[in-house]
């Protein structure tokens, strides 16, 4: 049991990085390029919540409830780190899409082969 | 209000959220703000410099929890000295950005100042800050700015350029955000002092992944080979003294955070020989590579590649002397290579390629520019009288004490090649008959000032080095100075 | 061909490495961190049930300034890039056709639900799972649906930008007024009162309300600005 949930958060959190990393090495298409981008974030906020899951823990969230009995409670850092990380990840991919937007108007296509003006 | 180290990050942002505000009142105060902000942060810089050269080093809390609980600033010595250079740098740039381009309408000016102002903070931020998951933030914000100001101009290809420095900023991020992932489940805190008290502990392999990490995400910020694919189309295609702050400080704050992360986080030293190697490897390729360069940009580019790489080798060394080197050899690069962007920028104002044989009798034309330009390239090879004479000089004789004389060749041979290059673009400008159909624009005073103030400088160090290398010293002994850095920040528990 | 055969390599690379170091993190372990003092200050010192907010606020809260300005600058660089002068006579369209009359009638209904759900999330921030990030999205939701319904729904720019700056200088200035009052940046000079109490938390509430209006505000104006200027370029005009 133990072996399937490490197996499923951590390999799921791993499986999306590398498909985001696919889609942004090998996809022609700006914006897929750019969802590659968003997905590759996803997959490492995912890895970093499961960073702090304890077992048998519970959101760390006082409600009257929990106030008096003594549960254990998952890290809350984490939590609260992948929060700005999701937001900073968002303003990334709206930069990113704006350029996609301006690259498009410019040149009439969206392939990353055509958009090749700065040589080496 | 006692002045302190969060000024530098608390009043730019103020003023970033007021400037649309202010800009409802009088159209100018948009200009005014970021310079009387840069002009006040200066201020605040000597102040403290001026406490830290004398006393300890000055630890900040935020939000009133004492590390290793809470978020701190740490003025020392070296990422004081560092923020000093920046502020002041950025009040020379915005001196010179103020009427710079007239035809650009009213709402983009206003972004465009926003933008340089958070910038500048953005890069105080990375080197001011003690905590890893801030230093990440910073970062963000450095780079956004960044992002947004590459694509300023809408007749270049700027929005190309941009797109490339997102992919390859994108990779920077995950990398360090991943090293910070692995980091926290194995010390548990974020703090960088109590980090690196708790390094020790740590597994070794899992140490040296983590320090990889570290290593290309940083190295993407400083520039380093094989991640540099971005700097040349950005320089270039980025605003003229944008250029120049990417070069002046953007780049120092990479470098800085990279050399924090090995020197006080991390007790490895075998990485110091990998930084060697791959300082070298940048060094000798960027060279290379920008003597073949045809547009002047792009040349200035590949040269700031190779002097980044020149420093990181400086620092790989690894010796108190070597340190110190290293660290004179950013502050004089940051005033020479702004210097040169500033100066070329006008030289090549109206020309739409920016190419170099566009320059010739340009000494006739433009003399005031040429002569700060030439004055820039004489002290970017390295030749005396001038500043960078004295960093190149120290960087050799650290090598030389070090034992270390395969570096000492490279390092002249590059030199000669610098040389080559920088004085091929002298004499064009200086020995050739302008075309004919130049169409040159004058500086404005406030650019003039800016660039005569940079030269001065550059003088001034050259003849009297000893102004600024006691500052420089204690840098690099508190670089050093592991141990005092974690006792001055956990102590305050 | 080569080019995808190198690009498997690689990733192939990166997958067992990543596999490698976290075989080597036990999932669901309990370790020696820094959450375990945020979890019993929450309770103790803060009075705020929901100690993800108190760290986001108030521990970890120049984080939050940072990120509060990266979404700033993002809105701003995005406005930057996609700008265009505004031709003569140049009407703003945003949609070709009208929306059907189920989202018409639909979004009648649902729009002031998710506006009231938003504003509950932000100013609950501190009670209940949620906060000013999460709360101002939901509200950002409930404009782009009344953009997709309605042809004629404009967002007036002019506002949005004021309610960013002031919620925005609301931020640093509660932070300032601890500096002004010799304590230091961004730290709770108010009164915590009770745990589970809507007053909880001192200057948490007040911030985390900035922020929900904030987000609310930027990320409506992105969205804005993005259906506004979609129109490709006729003339292929480099303006």
């Amino acid at each position: 049991m133990d072996q399937l949930l490490t197996i499923s958060f951590y390999g799921t959190a791993i499986a999306l990085i590398l498909i985001g990393l696919y889609a942004v090495l090998a996809k022609k298409n700006l914006l897929k390029i750019v969802i590659g981008l968003s997905i590759m974030d996803g997959g490492l906020h995912l890895l970093f919540v499961s960073i702090g899951y304890i077992k048998n823990g519970t959101a760390p969230i006082f409600s009257p409830e929990v106030l008096n009995t003594k549960v254990q409670m998952v890290d809350p850092v984490p939590q609260a780190l992948v929060l700005t990380a999701i937001v900073i990840g968002f303003a990334v991919t709206a930069v990113a899409l704006s350029l996609v937007i301006r690259l498009y108007r410019h040149h009439n296509t969206a392939s990353i082969d055509e958009i090749k003006n700065l040589r080496w | 209000m006692v002045i302190s180290p969060v000024h530098y990050i608390a009043l730019p942002l103020m003023a970033a959220f007021l400037i649309p505000l202010f800009g409802k009142i009088n159209k100018e105060l948009v200009r005014i703000i970021p310079g009387l902000v840069l002009l006040y942060l200066s201020y605040v810089s000597v102040t403290l410099m001026t406490q830290v050269l004398n006393g300890p080093m000055i630890v900040e809390i935020i939000a009133g929890w004492n590390p290793p609980w809470g978020i701190n600033l740490v003025f020392s010595p070296f990422s004081g000295f560092l923020v000093s250079m920046m502020t002041m740098l950025g009040f020379l740039i915005w001196v010179y950005t103020y009427n710079f381009k007239p035809e650009v309408d009213y709402s983009q000016t206003t972004k465009f100042y926003t933008l340089f102002m958070m910038l500048i903070t953005g890069t105080i931020g990375i080197v001011l800050t003690g905590d890893i998951f801030n230093l990440f933030v910073f970062l963000e914000i450095t780079a956004i700015s960044s992002y947004a100001l590459t694509a300023f101009y809408r007749e270049r290809d700027g929005a190309e350029a941009s797109f490339k420095y997102i992919l390859i900023g994108s990779f920077a991020s995950f990398f360090i955000l991943l090293a910070i992932v692995i980091l926290y489940t194995q010390v548990g805190t974020l703090n960088m002092a109590d980090i690196a008290q708790k390094m020790p502990a740590v597994d070794p392999y899992i140490k040296g992944t983590i320090l990889l990490l570290f290593f290309i995400g940083f190295g993407i910020e400083a520039e380093m080979f094989p991640l540099n694919g971005w700097a040349p189309d950005v320089y270039t295609q980025a605003p003229g003294p944008i250029a120049a702050i990417f070069s002046g400080m953007v780049v120092k704050a990479g470098i800085y955070a990279l050399i924090r992360v090995i020197f006080t986080l991390f007790d490895v030293p075998a990485v110091l020989n990998l930084l060697l190697i791959m300082g070298l490897i940048t060094m000798v390729i960027a060279e290379v590579i920008a003597m073949r360069q045809e547009r002047i940009k792009r040349m200035l580019a590949y040269s700031s590649i190779g002097q980044m790489g020149l420093v990181l080798v400086a620092f790989s060394i690894g010796t108190r002397e070597a340190i110190f080197a290293a660290i004179f050899l950013m502050f004089n690069h940051a005033v020479i290579k702004g210097l040169l962007f500033l100066s070329a920028t006008y030289l090549v104002y109206n020309s739409k390629d920016k190419e170099i044989k566009e320059l010739d009798g340009m000494g006739k034309l433009m003399p005031f520019t040429s002569f700060m330009f030439a004055l820039g390239a004489i002290a970017i090879v390295g030749l005396p009288p001038f500043a960078g004479f004295w960093s190149k000089l120290y960087i050799l004789i650290a090598a030389a004490d070090a034992h270390m004389i395969a570096v000492m060749a490279i390092i002249l041979v590059i030199s000669v090649i610098e040389i080559v290059y920088y004085f091929r673009v002298v004499h064009r400008i200086y020995f050739r008959k302008a075309t004919s159909n130049t169409d040159i624009k004058i500086p404005t005073y406030n650019a003039k000032f800016t660039l005569l103030v940079l030269g001065l400088i550059i003088v001034v160090i050259g003849v009297y080095p000893d102004l600024i290398m006691g500052i420089i010293d204690k840098a690099a002994a508190d670089l050093l100075d592991k141990q005092n850095y974690i006792q001055s920040v956990l102590s305050l528990r | 061909m080569i080019k995808k055969v190198l690009i498997f390599i690689f990733i192939g690379i990166i997958g067992f490495y990543l596999v490698d170091i976290f075989s080597q993190i036990p999932f669901g372990e309990k370790r020696d961190n820094v959450g375990d003092f945020y979890l019993e200050q929450s309770v103790q010192t803060l009075k705020v049930a929901n100690s993800v907010t108190g760290i986001v606020v108030n521990f970890r809260g120049f984080d939050t300034l940072g990120e509060v300005t990266v979404l700033f600058l993002a809105a701003l660089g995005l406005s930057s890039i996609m700008y265009r002068r505004k031709k003569q006579g140049e009407k703003e369209v945003r949609a070709k056709k009208p929306s059907s009359r189920i989202l018409q009638v639909g979004a009648q209904i649902i729009f002031p639900m998710v506006v009231v759900l938003g504003a509950y999330v932000f100013i609950h921030g501190h009670l209940t799972p949620g906060g000013g990030f999460q709360g101002g999205a939901i509200i950002a939701t409930a404009s782009l649906l009344m953009l997709i319904t309605y042809r004629k729904f404009k967002v007036n720019h002019n506002t949005v930008s004021w309610i960013e700056s002031i919620a925005g200088v609301v931020f640093v200035s509660v932070g300032m007024v601890g500096l002004l009052k010799g304590m230091a940046f961004l730290e709770n000079f108010l009164d915590v009162g009770e745990l589970n109490s809507l007053l909880s938390g001192g200057i948490i509430g007040i911030i985390y309300v900035a922020v929900g209006f904030k987000v609310a505000a930027e990320l409506t104006g992105v969205i804005d600005t993005v259906l506004l200027n979609n129109r490709p370029d006729n003339n292929n005009e480099n303006n």
